[in-house]
């Protein structure tokens, strides 16, 4: 009977479970996503490319599975919202605790099977699909050995989901029982009357205000301090985010009912609504904001790692390819690029070093990169120029790392030598050519410069000295950070959305009477909905402003793998500002079927 | 039709269930008026259709057929805005269950409609104040809703349909929920405010004794008004008596 009565309680309210489960199954396909593209080994193993992403991938997960753990927490806080109620009238109709409980865990659990299954299987097919798609963009070619289903991620996702699930049943089953039945029938109607206390409130703002200080500088000053300061600045933001908002926002509303602002139309009642609830919104608004800097982070990143691969290419090295004893075929092909410079040196290689002829390093000499990282840190990574000068021969006799640099195969480990023609004439070893050149324009012949790697059949994983073995390998590490980066930015993104549409909805149900009384009272529909807007506005606002100063802070970080983190950031931060909006607008829109009347007479 | 009439309701009817499918008529033909100043009961059975007169009559919902003016006005050509508008203005209502906000303070809750017409804080300061001294609950302002007693309750949201000086007052069952003691407090209270502003009050219950205070009774059966009582001069104590003796007859 039992049992048929909680049926009928999920089908009644079978709209909000819709948004439960819609929720659920997204954040599940997110996550068997990753860890089929992050832990497939065949697939890494196949793609060379790859691996240098591995561990990074690795890394991802782990944050995916703290937010997952979070997100999880606030789908249930939004499950036990519906179900409170219900709950509590079964057991005023005389339910045993221990049925209840047994109720609440199979609900739970079911619930959270169903979800990671359809999850799993929206995965699948996201994975086969777009996670391919995605990849292949970044990485540059169509993936090897690739396959959509992985039988461990599957593993992990069901496992980490009933895992959760199984906690939250247990953990609902025992917050339940220790509740009253009367608490659970007039659950949210119990007002929250902050008082200001301004001594605590200035020393929460001013403690908040340091903590963030300390963990912005941990952040900027990673180098000297070392990866702890990551930690610290983890721990540090966290608390400093919650005590700020804490502070203010309580400061904030009290402040604002005291004007004459407050007393039109319906101001003070959503003042009353946000100042209701205003504990339980503390904590979730600095968890989102942290959840905000996190996702907009991670896409910055991944964009600003995209331009990173260009530029790396491009002043690595003074020559596009080194490339030694070219054939004839090769010369060719070289031949037919467009070509901004082009030497060949003549070479003698012993056991342990090799030997260059300092005259011909005379007469054509070796070039260089001479523009500097603080130049083109101010550049724009969008159309980089880079400048090159040469390199006189006592130069390159103190100190031939730059010839070295454009060695390969079994000379990768022999140390350059420049030695007088007549020196180079007697020295006994093998004599080699080594072609280098560079092209006009990397992208444009990226094409050609392949097939004539192709043609060096060189090792496995290896590549030729120069801007295009760079762009090769950089394009693997940095685009798989570049996918990394974006795949987690729009999955936190997705999660920190849903996070705040379940916690606001969770107040639906309880607001759904106000709106009704506030309609008996006359209250124009224009002006509900203005007060819901704003409400919700204020939700996603707060938490958005701090997340991007914390981004703005947190890229300091990133001065360690990029040139300059900063640059053209506007175009990650109008994207994903946009996709927040559009979020704030499908919550603005389910709360509002919720809470709203539904017959409002208009005929 | 009186011309003076308040409320003026002609041939009401209300059908719900859509043509074709199972309908039900809760209303088959309402006939009544309330004069300016005049405290007027609705009693009846439960499902006789006296709580969809009301909701009618505060423009809650919609009648089939028939015509409601209050205050010179036909309720039921009103559209969107102008409803919610009529009845911010024009009508004040008393719910059996308070129906205040618990996350406004009492102060709060009865500004409300003052507010929603964007008037200035001064002024709804005064009104405020003025109806509270009145209904004497000034000093549970600054309180929110659960912590005062039904009764103060009741006389917050009375307080509140008052605020706004409305054309007439509405009550569904406004004594349901309150002990005999508060229901007699706050209908001494309705009695007053109605003698000394002039304001015509239309209550709905199925309590005699709350009857007991209004100057003419309509009862409903099966959706229509089947019997009328006038006190007339009588003493509370004898027409209390009247109403039962109707009530053990009409029933």
């Amino acid at each position: 009977m039992l049992n048929k009565l909680a049926f009928a309680g999920i089908k009644s309210r079978l709209k909000d479970y819709v948004v439960l489960f819609s929720g659920l199954v997204m954040s599940s396909a997110i996550f068997y996503m990753f860890e089929a593209l992050a832990t497939n080994q065949s697939f890494i193993k196949n793609n060379t490319s790859v691996s240098g992403a591995s561990f990074i991938f690795q890394l991802g997960a782990v944050l995916l599975t703290i937010i997952t753990l979070v997100y999880i927490f606030y789908a249930n806080s939004f499950l036990m919202s519906m179900r409170r109620h219900d709950y509590g009238m079964f057991m005023m109709l005389g339910a045993k605790q221990r049925k209840i409980g047994q109720l609440i865990l199979l609900e739970t659990v079911v619930i959270g099977v169903i979800a990671s299954v359809i999850g799993i299987l929206v995965g699948w097919l996201l994975t086969g699909t777009l996670g391919n798609f995605m990849m292949s963009v970044v990485i540059g070619s169509r993936l090897k050995h690739f396959s959509a289903f992985y039988l461990p991620a599957v593993v992990t996702t069901v496992g980490l989901y009933l895992g959760l699930f199984l906690i939250a049943g247990v953990v609902n089953w025992l917050s339940l029982t220790k509740t009253q039945v009367l608490q659970l029938l007039k659950g949210d109607q119990q007002p929250n009357r902050p008082v200001l206390k301004p001594v605590l409130q200035v020393v929460q703002v001013i403690g908040g205000l340091i903590l963030l200080a300390v963990g912005y500088y941990c952040m900027a000053h990673v180098q000297t301090i070392g990866l702890f300061a990551i930690l610290i600045a983890l721990v540090t933001i966290v608390s400093g985010t919650y005590f700020l908002f804490n502070a203010i926002f309580i400061w904030l509303v009290l402040l604002l009912k005291r004007t004459s602002w407050a007393t039109k139309g319906l101001n003070t009642f959503t003042l009353s609504q946000l100042q209701f609830r205003i504990r339980n919104y503390t904590k979730m608004l600095s968890v989102v904001s942290i959840l905000f800097a996190l996702a907009l982070g991670a896409i910055t990143v991944g964009i600003g790692f995209h331009r990173q691969i260009d530029l790396m290419a491009n002043v690595n090295s003074p020559y596009t390819m080194a490339i030694p004893d070219a054939t004839t075929v090769t010369q060719k092909r070289v031949d037919q690029l467009k070509l901004a410079t082009k030497a060949t040196y003549q070479q003698k290689e012993t056991k342990t070093t090799v030997y260059y002829n300092a005259a011909e390093l005379k007469t054509t000499p070796l070039q260089r990169v001479t523009t500097t990282l603080a130049e083109l840190q101010k550049q724009h990574r969008s159309n980089v120029t880079v400048h090159y000068g040469t390199m006189s021969t006592t130069q390159l006799q103190k100190n031939p790392v730059d010839l070295e640099l454009l060695q390969s195969g079994a000379q990768q480990t022999k140390i350059a030598k420049v030695v007088s023609a007549a020196q180079f004439a007697r020295i006994k070893g093998t004599a080699h050519k080594l072609l280098v050149f560079r092209v006009a324009n990397l992208k444009a012949d990226q094409q050609a410069l392949k097939t004539i790697q192709k043609g060096e059949n060189l090792a496995a994983g290896t590549v030729l000295p120069g801007g295009y073995g760079m762009l090769v390998l950089s394009t693997a590490i940095y685009g798989g950070l570049e996918f990394m980066g974006l795949f987690l930015g729009i999955a936190f993104l997705a999660m920190l959305a849903s996070c705040l549409m379940f916690k606001i909805l969770s107040g639906a149900s309880s607001d759904k009477q106000r709106y009704n009384m506030l309609n008996k009272l006359g209250t124009r529909g224009g002006i509900l909905r203005r007060s819901i807007n704003r409400e919700v506005g204020v939700l996603f606002t707060l938490p958005g402003i701090v997340g991007v100063i914390h981004v703005l802070f947190g890229l300091q970080l990133f001065k360690l793998l990029m040139i300059n983190p900063y640059d053209q950031i506007w175009i990650p931060f109008t994207i994903f500002i946009l996709l927040y909006i559009i979020y704030y607008v499908i919550t603005v829109r389910l709360y509002e079927r919720i809470v709203l009347p539904e017959i409002q007479i208009n005929n | 039709m009186n011309a003076n009439a308040v409320v003026s309701v002609r041939d009401l009817h209300k059908t719900y269930g859509k043509a074709g499918e199972k309908q039900y008529e809760a209303l088959k033909g309402i006939d009544f008026d309330v004069q300016p100043g005049e405290f007027v009961g609705i009693m009846g059975a439960s499902g006789s259709g006296k709580s969809t007169l009301l909701n009618i009559l505060a423009t809650l919902d919609q009648p089939t057929s028939g015509k409601v003016t209050i205050d010179q006005q036909d309720v039921t050509t009103l559209k969107g805005n102008q409803i919610a508008d009529f009845r911010a203005k024009k009508v004040g209502f008393i719910f059996q269950d308070f129906n205040l906000l618990e996350n406004l303070t009492n102060y709060e809750n009865i500004a409300l409609p003052l507010s929603l017409q964007n008037m200035a804080s001064s002024k709804i300061k005064m009104a405020v104040d003025a109806v509270a001294s009145q209904l004497s609950i000034a000093e549970t302002l600054p309180k929110y809703p659960t912590e005062i007693s039904g009764g103060q309750k009741q006389r917050v949201a009375a307080a509140r349909a008052l605020v706004a000086q409305p054309t007439i007052l509405f009550g569904d069952e406004p004594t349901g929920a309150l002990d005999s003691n508060s229901a007699r407090d706050l209908l001494e209270m309705l009695t007053s405010v109605n003698h000394e502003q002039r304001v015509p009050v239309l209550l709905v219950t199925h309590d005699p004794f709350s009857a007991s205070y209004c100057q003419r009774i309509l009862f409903i059966k099966d959706g229509k008004i089947g019997q009328t009582l006038h006190r007339e001069g009588r003493t509370q104590q004898a027409f209390y008596q009247e109403i039962l003796d109707a009530l053990g007859t009409f029933n």
